[in-house]
């Protein structure tokens, strides 16, 4: 094992490299054995299947359920594959192993410390699994709707479908939005009776009110107990992971010389040029650029209309005219710069002030002062700005395929195309 | 027919969509099932009249809660349990917790028991003029004001003293056992979490970081020289995610454009104004285009695997991935890693939703579904769009099938399925 010297806190290191892999396997959902890294680090076979089961389980999108975990090793090995491939997994040797899952283990353990050392992944591991007492409401979670990782086995003898049996998906689908709807204003009817009868009962006064799990805890002994059980499991995996924060530094060292202990990848020629077959269709890409083409079109119109307005009223006005308002303009290019710059802000930094992540209800009088959080009104004002953007988007789209199918409707003589009511 | 790849692919779109509709369905029916039960407890009559009052000492307090301090010998004795209750789980709970810890935080509590104590008469008598019913049963639950000396037990009290005026006999005794082994928990959770939760966000920015912070660097610069693949920018997740992001400015930039638009200037201050917000814009717009360009001719020149928008990429990721894999699996990838709830904030407790009223909260829930609703939505759109343009555009012969197939493309691309239009063939009158 190479040693760098490092300042007194790493001595001891023969022994502080042990207990740094304890610590992250303990922390680590679905963690391997502490022997299962060692014996990746010589690429014995069997460690692979524990490394491949731990890389789903860690990559798979938050709302995976636990029938896409119990797959079988092959369709996960797969999925990982393709998986670490998109997040831009730099080695070539991880797409060369076999996909029944047996072999590669070392290539596993360089690929778990490479997901590790990029962005932080234990954080967002545990605070999914993380013990919710409060009610709680993901006001402003993006992909609140991510379709499941693996969807169920289809039948492979689906035939070709008519359009109309899209239309009926499609019905179907907005019953169903209707339904959930309904059923979400009746639980949350539910939930304000419950915040109120509860009101003076928490000894958080911040919170003032018991959520449901609460509430069911001290109606439930035999479910306070099962609670208890999570909570101290929940509470062994961050003191793993505390652990394991303060000790990591030597699990990289380690790794360097995993890494090292890899025979040389043979430096890849150029990629051939396309494979053949499948040519481009419209990609994904066209709408994109569709879309900012457009609009850049119609701003160039609207702007040269203005522009030629503004020169107008100028050359009438003369010029002390333009001199006396030289600071007044000046400051109102500050402001329009100010405002752009903020507007960029919202696309760019993908968030904006709001918080992320669930919130917790809690139930407060009106007018009165209250603690910290966040206020409903705002909250409501800020969704309706989301929503309006969203029709805004849908609207824009809708309104291009429109443009398209007017345009085909117009090379095809003879027809008369009548729009539905009310258009 | 729509042909076959284009079908199942529209399909098993359609499906997820539906798929993640059941789902979110089953858990609010799993949720009203628990809040259901609950309520029963305290509204057991399926009719809207209050039941008789079985014991009047309790109701007559009800009128001044001020006065609420003449518990029944009853509630004393039930108290008295619970607080021995109490004493015992501290005791237990000596041996698992960090004694700092708790010395901490139970005083903490018993202080700020006194205080909802107090806070809690308040809005006891207003919410009895507001409860629509104006039964007595709502704010029965509510009555129980705990004492402010005891530990908790206030929570004990509230919950007891609902049913407990409901069925008198049977229910003293069920809710007597019920919060003596409840009373662990709560007080195991709100001292162990504010403990590590709050030790974890600490460690995030500790010193001792950065050497890790650089010998990770190091790793991963070398993971990437001894790759043997030449460094190929930017992931197929990331070039995803900025095609998002580019995508959702332009949205923005043509909402505040037409906002612009439609502001009729009254002065040369404002048409000033108007005029350098649209330039900026109009850069701002070149800037987003030059650098969707960018991003696009590391695929152009390649063969890219039709246009799904779920698929990933990268050149050298299709090519490997075709020799290796074989066709590109058909199942959904983990594409961006979401910019949001990724970051410190989760690891504290979650931050708090305020809201007044059940109207309100019912809002806010509503929005929220449809916003999701909306994402949803233009997925499906532009989905739909990839796939079916295509192939209207493409076919040429103007026999009846394909004017059919124009127009249910018509109607579920326009108008979601909803509406249809008409085509009438334009014979001249003879």
């Amino acid at each position: 094992m190479g040693r760098r010297r490092r300042p007194a806190e790493l001595a001891g290191a023969a022994g502080a490299l042990p207990e740094a892999i304890a610590a992250l396997s303990r922390a680590l959902p679905a963690g391997p054995s502490p022997e299962t890294f060692r014996r990746a680090k010589f690429d014995r076979p069997e460690a692979a299947p524990a490394l491949w089961r731990l890389l789903f389980r860690v990559l798979s999108p938050p709302r995976a359920d636990g029938a896409s975990a119990s797959r079988a090793l092959e369709a996960q090995a797969r999925w990982v594959k393709a998986a670490l491939l998109t997040q831009g997994y730099p080695r070539l040797r991880l797409a060369r192993l076999p996909d029944d899952g047996s072999q590669g283990s070392r290539e596993l353990l360089l690929a778990l410390s490479w997901l590790l050392a990029r962005k932080p992944l234990l954080e967002p591991l545990l605070a999914r699994t993380r013990v919710r007492l409060g009610d709680e409401l993901p006001a402003f979670e993006c992909g609140a709707l991510a379709s499941p990782s693996l969807p169920a086995p289809r039948l492979e003898a689906d035939g070709p479908v008519d359009a109309c049996h899209l239309q009926w998906l499609m019905g179907k689908l907005r019953f169903r939005w209707r339904n959930l709807m309904a059923s979400q204003q009746e639980q949350c009817a539910l939930l304000g009776k419950i915040h109120m009868y509860t009101r003076g009962c928490h000894s958080d006064c911040r919170l003032g009110h018991l959520s449901v799990a609460e509430t069911e805890l001290l109606r439930d002994p035999e479910g306070g107990r099962q609670l208890l059980r999570r909570l101290e499991s929940e509470n062994a995996r961050l003191g793993a992971a505390l652990e394991w924060w303060r000790r990591e530094l030597v699990f990289w060292q380690w790794m360097d010389t995993v890494l090292g202990a890899c025979p040389p990848e043979a430096p890849q020629p150029a990629c051939p040029p396309g494979l053949g077959g499948r040519g481009r269709t419209a990609g994904a890409w066209d709408p994109a650029v569709w879309e900012l083409q457009a609009l850049q079109e119609e701003l160039q119109a609207a702007v040269g209309a203005r522009r030629a307005a503004w020169a107008a009223r100028v050359r009438g006005q003369g010029p002390e005219w333009s001199a006396a308002r030289q600071a007044a303009q000046e400051a109102t290019r500050e402001a329009v710069g100010r405002e752009l710059a903020a507007l960029r802000q919202a696309w760019e930094r993908g968030g904006g002030p709001q918080p992320h992540g669930p919130l917790r209800l809690v139930r407060t009088e009106a007018g009165a002062p209250g603690g910290p959080g966040l206020r409903a009104v705002e909250a409501i004002g800020a969704l309706k700005s989301r929503e309006a953007c969203l029709e805004a988007a849908l609207h824009q789209l809708q309104a291009q395929c429109r443009q398209q199918l007017a345009r085909l409707a117009g090379a095809l003589p003879g027809l008369l195309w009548i729009p539905p009511p009310g258009r | 027919m729509l042909p076959l790849g284009c079908s199942r692919r529209l399909v098993a779109e359609l499906r997820d969509a539906l798929d993640t509709c059941a789902e979110r369905q089953r858990q609010l029916e799993q949720s009203l099932r628990v809040s259901r039960r609950l309520l029963r407890t305290w509204e057991p009559a399926e009719t809207p009249t209050p039941t008789p009052e079985p014991t009047p000492g309790p109701e007559t307090n009800e009128e001044a809660p001020s006065s609420a301090g003449t518990p029944s010998p009853q509630d004393l004795k039930e108290l008295e349990l619970l607080t021995q209750a109490l004493e015992k789980a501290v005791r237990v709970r000596k041996g698992i917790s960090k004694a700092g810890e708790r010395d901490k935080a139970s005083s903490q509590k018993s202080g700020s028991i006194a205080t909802s104590a107090t806070t809690a008469a308040a809005p006891h008598r207003a919410s009895q003029t507001k409860l629509p019913r104006g039964t007595r049963q709502a704010t029965r639950p509510a009555k129980g004001l705990p004492k402010p000396k005891l530990l908790s037990a206030g929570d004990q009290t509230c919950i007891g003293r609902g049913p407990l005026a409901a069925k008198p006999g049977p229910g003293l005794r069920d809710q007597q056992i019920a919060p003596s082994a409840a009373p662990q928990a709560p007080e195991a959770f709100t001292l162990k979490e504010k403990g590590l939760w709050a030790q974890l966000s600490s460690t995030q920015t500790s010193d001792s970081m950065d050497a890790t912070t650089s010998s990770k660097t190091q790793f991963l610069q070398k993971m990437q020289v001894t790759s043997g693949w030449p460094s190929s920018g930017l992931s197929a997740a990331e070039v995803e995610a900025e095609v998002g992001r580019l995508q959702k400015a332009c949205l923005l930039l043509r909402l505040r454009m037409e906002e612009e638009l439609a502001r009729d200037p009254t002065d040369w201050m404002q048409e000033y104004r108007s005029l350098l917000t649209l330039e900026g814009l109009q850069a701002i717009v070149g800037q987003c285009l030059h650098r969707l360009r960018e991003l696009q001719p590391e695929e152009s020149d390649k063969e890219v695997p039709g246009c799904h928008p779920t698929r990933p990429r990268s050149p050298v990721l299709t090519e490997v991935v075709e020799q290796q894999l074989g066709p590109w699996p058909e199942e959904r990838l983990p594409m961006a890693s979401l910019p949001c709830g990724g970051g410190a904030e989760p690891t504290w407790s979650p931050q708090l939703l305020l809201y007044s009223s059940t109207r309100e909260l019912q809002t806010l829930a509503a929005l929220r579904l449809r916003v999701d609703m909306l994402d949803q939505q233009i997925h499906l759109e532009k989905v739909l769009m990839a796939e079916l343009l295509p192939l209207v555009s493409m076919q040429e012969p103007l026999g009846p099938p394909q004017l059919a197939l124009c127009r249910a493309v018509h109607s579920l691309l326009c108008e979601g399925g909803q509406h249809f239009l008409t085509i009438l063939r334009d014979e001249p009158a003879d």
